[in-house]
């Protein structure tokens, strides 16, 4: 085998390409071979001045590239940490929002609305009683020194004043009420269909 | 970590994280890459600009049949090449090679004596990687791509055969060539 030969093996060997029988044959031969010794020295130098060979990495290179990315649309924009701020603030923001939409609505709404009505029966009670006034002394229940002040039921003159305003049919429907809130005066069910409480009794029977 | 394929694959949903992490691992090598292919470090800094763009506007298509390296390293020299094309027409920036004359008559940058010539005692000089610069640049493309990508980069013979598109064989041939004519050309500086 000639140098050159021995050569291209030491190549081989210095970029860790060689098998290990080839390894064997060249430390072998450079023992030997002062040519081919300095050969394998010489290389491995340049080969270390070639890795060191290095260009400059300049201070606004990632700037200039990722600028050229964005005007290209290759590169989602970084989000502002304002716009991050603003993104998480609507979480707490829509949460109020619905809080007050709930307040405000319908649930608080129609819970003003059951009480109320639940406290129709009680007035429907107290109905009677200020009926019992008679039209011929309502100026006396409102002048100045009448029992009022002594009558509990009193304490909501403008309640009792709608009791004493009401009609026959919204008597109708305060008796009506009254069945609602009185489970025992309801028909057993079987009887009659539940819902034919809320019709007028002439259609019942029939 | 992520490998490099994850990350393009990130990157493609849309993750500009993704690429900042690609960036950050391979924008020294990329500029370095260029850099001992072009010799100059303005065209390897236009070069390696031009390396990522072409990577981000290929990643939406890119399929990962190879490594990623392997797949950045083939665009890095192609896209090196065609400044190296361009370079050929201008005059101008033809590098000045050591013990010539430069442009304004002033003498060329002295060297060190061959004495201190061993990479791993002496101490690295704008100089001496000057010179190396100088002689990788004589060096027919081919050769300087296969023995750039192997000793520069540390890529395998047959990591550079993915990247040239020739087999391993050819690789080797390449490379012995290549350190042959280094040696010819960095003789005075060898002792």
């Amino acid at each position: 085998m000639e140098c050159r030969e021995f050569r291209e093996i030491i190549s081989l060997s210095i970029d860790g390409e060689a098998s290990p029988e080839e390894a064997r044959l060249i430390l072998d031969h450079i023992e030997e071979c002062a040519g081919c010794r300095a050969f394998e020295r010489k290389t491995r130098a340049i080969g270390t001045g070639v890795a060191k060979t290095e260009g400059a990495v300049p201070p606004d290179f990632r700037e200039k590239l990722f600028a050229r990315m964005e005007a290209e649309e290759l590169l989602p924009r970084r989000r502002s940490l304002f716009a991050f701020s603003i993104r998480w603030a609507a979480v707490p923001l829509a949460a109020a929002a619905a809080l007050a939409l709930f307040l405000v609505s319908s649930p608080e709404k129609d819970k003003d609305a059951v009480s109320t009505r639940e406290r129709l029966p009680a007035v429907a009670r107290t109905g009677p009683a200020v009926e019992t006034v008679q039209p011929s002394s309502r100026p006396l229940s409102g002048s100045p020194g009448s029992r009022l002040g002594s009558d509990p039921r009193r304490e909501t003159p403008s309640v009792a004043r709608a009791g004493a305003e009401l009609t026959p049919e919204e008597r109708d429907i305060i008796a009506h009420l009254d069945i609602l809130e009185d489970p025992s005066a309801l028909d057993a069910p079987g009887d009659v269909d539940e819902m034919d409480i809320f019709e007028p009794p002439h259609r019942r029977q029939g | 970590m992520r490998t490099d394929e994850e990350l393009i694959e990130l990157y493609r949903k849309g993750s500009r994280d993704a690429f900042e992490e690609l960036f950050a691992r391979y924008h020294r090598k990329v500029i370095h890459f260029a850099y001992r292919m072009t010799g100059d470090q303005a065209r390897a800094e236009e070069a390696a600009q031009e390396t990522f763009l072409r990577i981000a506007r290929a990643a939406f298509t890119w399929e990962p049949k190879a490594r990623f390296t392997t797949w950045m390293y083939t665009v890095a020299r192609r896209t090196t090449l065609n400044f190296l094309r361009d370079d050929k027409d201008d005059r101008d920036k033809v590098p000045i090679l050591p013990g010539e004359e430069a442009d304004d008559g002033s003498p060329a940058i002295q060297l060190p004596g061959p004495a201190s010539l061993n990479p791993e005692e002496m101490a690295w000089s704008a100089e001496i990687q000057e010179r190396f610069v100088a002689a990788l640049q004589k060096l027919p493309e081919g050769y300087r791509s296969a023995f750039v990508l192997n000793r520069g980069d540390g890529l395998s013979y047959e990591e550079v055969a993915a990247v040239l598109g020739i087999t391993v064989q050819a690789v080797k041939s390449r490379i012995f060539r290549a350190r042959e004519m280094l040696l010819e050309s960095l003789s005075e500086l060898l002792p």
